[in-house]
């Protein structure tokens, strides 16, 4: 019917085919002042795996918005986080949403784990002149399942901006507020009780949350949380039977003393 | 041979008869549009007649498994080329089948010098409300249409088909639990495949039930559902015999 893509299963070959290019990378160094996202993190709780961020878009001094979703649901199994651009980040999204069901489809099996993580890995790689530029960088966090292990466990990966990627053993964090995220994160696994690793799911996002309060103290690019307004987080846990989303209602429940 | 029409209607003719003859042993495949969602059922190894095509939309087959497999990766191809460069709710089973899938097909079937497609397929998206549910039945020569009763077959012969189909619009009308729809579709596929008349002499609803039930033993019976609400865009998902409160005490079905 179709000309076989040149590796079967691969969405970005199928693309290729077709002569769509999924990123763009001739952009000028005198761009405008780009759309920034911020802040990001992830890590490890009894349930598996909890992916955070705030919800504000900067850019320069400018507040874009305040309700920006930066941890996106890949698939039943991946959750994606960003920092930085978000035209180049959620078009990754894109990129990948659409990759791994069109594998999961057309060979009738899910993508493993570290192909979704070099999936992205490579996008990272495609996006490297807009990254040399200066324009369009992207710092994401990745959490996958990873199914060959019973029961399937979650796992955190972060990315440096020419594509490496690197396994988190606790947690991880992206974005201008994540020095801040970091120190305390490393902190309370070190020092902390409960350590977040051993949290359940409403401390945890108790302490993801105030995470986020901390952090837009330091940054002005974090939006912080606010629940007198309603202006929550988005967070997300990747557990052994999928993603979960924990919205606002639960937030401000879990935050309520 | 163009400039020749008798002997083209003759070469056409004779490819039909060809495909026909070929997919005439092959395993009926059934669609069903139910109020939570649409079913598809297909008795055969394990992925070989039930197919997820996209986030609302399903395929199911009989025929060559090579051409089944073409046919399904070019409908996988084209849902996500579209989902990507427009959106996934621009992905239409209409346009797939009337733009896509069928005239392919039809040129295919033409060209009397390659060889042509030996399948029959449905083809179901579902909807908001099960009014708008869409299903399609896709011959192999590109001929299509689209079933707005709620029940469709695909057999390997016009005849047993067109039978199967009066008696699955006369007996599935009404009935909304998926169950028991289960239970009705695999009665026709046990009529079909024993060749068993729909209409005089035909086995009783016992005889029926006892002879499908015996003959699934050792094959898988295929189930798709595409759910009609859910929280994931993805809708399809399988369904197994023993999951619908059927006891057949064999690991095999």
């Amino acid at each position: 019917m179709s000309e076989t893509p040149p590796i079967a299963g691969d969405f970005l070959s199928l693309l290729a085919a077709h002569q769509v290019p999924p990123l763009r990378g001739d952009a000028s160094s005198s761009a405008p002042v780009q759309t920034q996202a911020t802040t990001v993190f992830a890590f490890h709780f009894t349930g598996g795996v909890l992916v955070a961020g705030d919800r504000r878009a900067t850019a320069g001094n400018v507040i874009v918005t305040d309700r920006v979703d930066k941890v996106i649901e890949i698939d039943a199994t991946s959750l994606l986080a960003i920092a930085g651009v978000p035209a180049t980040a959620f078009e990754m999204a894109r990129v990948l949403q659409t990759s791994f069901e069109y594998y999961r489809r057309s060979q009738l099996q899910p993508l493993s784990l570290p192909a979704r993580v070099r999936a992205l890995a490579r996008l990272l790689r495609d996006n490297l002149p807009m990254t040399i530029q200066g324009v369009g960088v992207v710092m994401p966090l990745f959490a996958g399942l990873d199914t060959t292990i019973t029961p399937s466990r979650a796992q955190i990966f972060f990315y440096d901006p020419l594509g490496a990627q690197f396994l988190a053993v606790g947690h991880a964090a992206s974005g201008s507020g994540s020095a801040t995220i970091r120190s305390i994160l490393s902190f309370q696994e070190h020092h902390g009780q409960p350590k977040p690793s051993e949290m359940t799911l409403r401390p945890a996002v108790q302490f993801a949350l105030r995470l986020l309060m901390v952090a837009s103290e330091f940054d002005s690019a974090t939006g912080g949380v606010h629940p007198e307004s309603r202006s929550f987080a988005t967070i997300k846990v990747l557990q052994s039977d999928g993603v979960r989303t924990v919205d606002a209602d639960q937030q401000a429940e879990y935050l309520a003393p | 041979m163009i400039e020749e029409p008798f002997r083209w209607l003759e070469a056409m003719e004779n490819r039909r008869e060809y495909v026909r003859e070929q997919i005439k042993g092959g395993s009926p495949v059934f669609a069903a549009s139910l109020p939570e969602g649409i079913l598809l059922l297909g008795v055969g190894t394990g992925n070989s007649k039930v197919f997820e095509l996209f986030d609302r939309h399903a395929l199911a087959g009989l025929g060559h498994p090579a051409d089944i497999e073409k046919i399904r990766q070019a409908a996988i191809d084209a849902a996500h080329l579209e989902a990507f460069t427009r959106a996934p709710e621009d992905v239409s089973l209409r346009r797939l089948v009337s733009y896509g899938l069928g005239p392919q097909l039809k040129t295919n079937f033409e060209q009397i010098f390659s060889a042509p497609f030996l399948v029959e397929l449905l083809l179901a998206e579902v909807a908001a409300q099960p009014k708008q549910d869409l299903l399609f039945r896709l011959h192999f020569d590109g001929g299509f249409r689209s079933e707005s009763k709620g029940v469709l077959v695909a057999v390997g012969l016009p005849d047993p088909e067109n039978a199967a189909q009066t008696w699955l619009l006369q007996n599935a009308s009404g009935r909304t639990d998926r169950r028991e729809v289960v239970d009705l579709l695999l009665q026709a596929w046990w009529c079909l495949t024993e060749n068993k008349s729909f209409t005089e002499n035909a086995p009783s609803e016992e005889e029926r039930r006892a002879g499908w039930r015996t003959a699934v033993k050792g094959k898988v019976v295929e189930m798709g559902w595409l759910a009609r609400k859910t929280q994931r865009s993805a809708r399809f998902e399988w369904l197994t015999l023993p999951g619908l409160g059927f006891e057949l005490h064999d690991p095999a079905t």
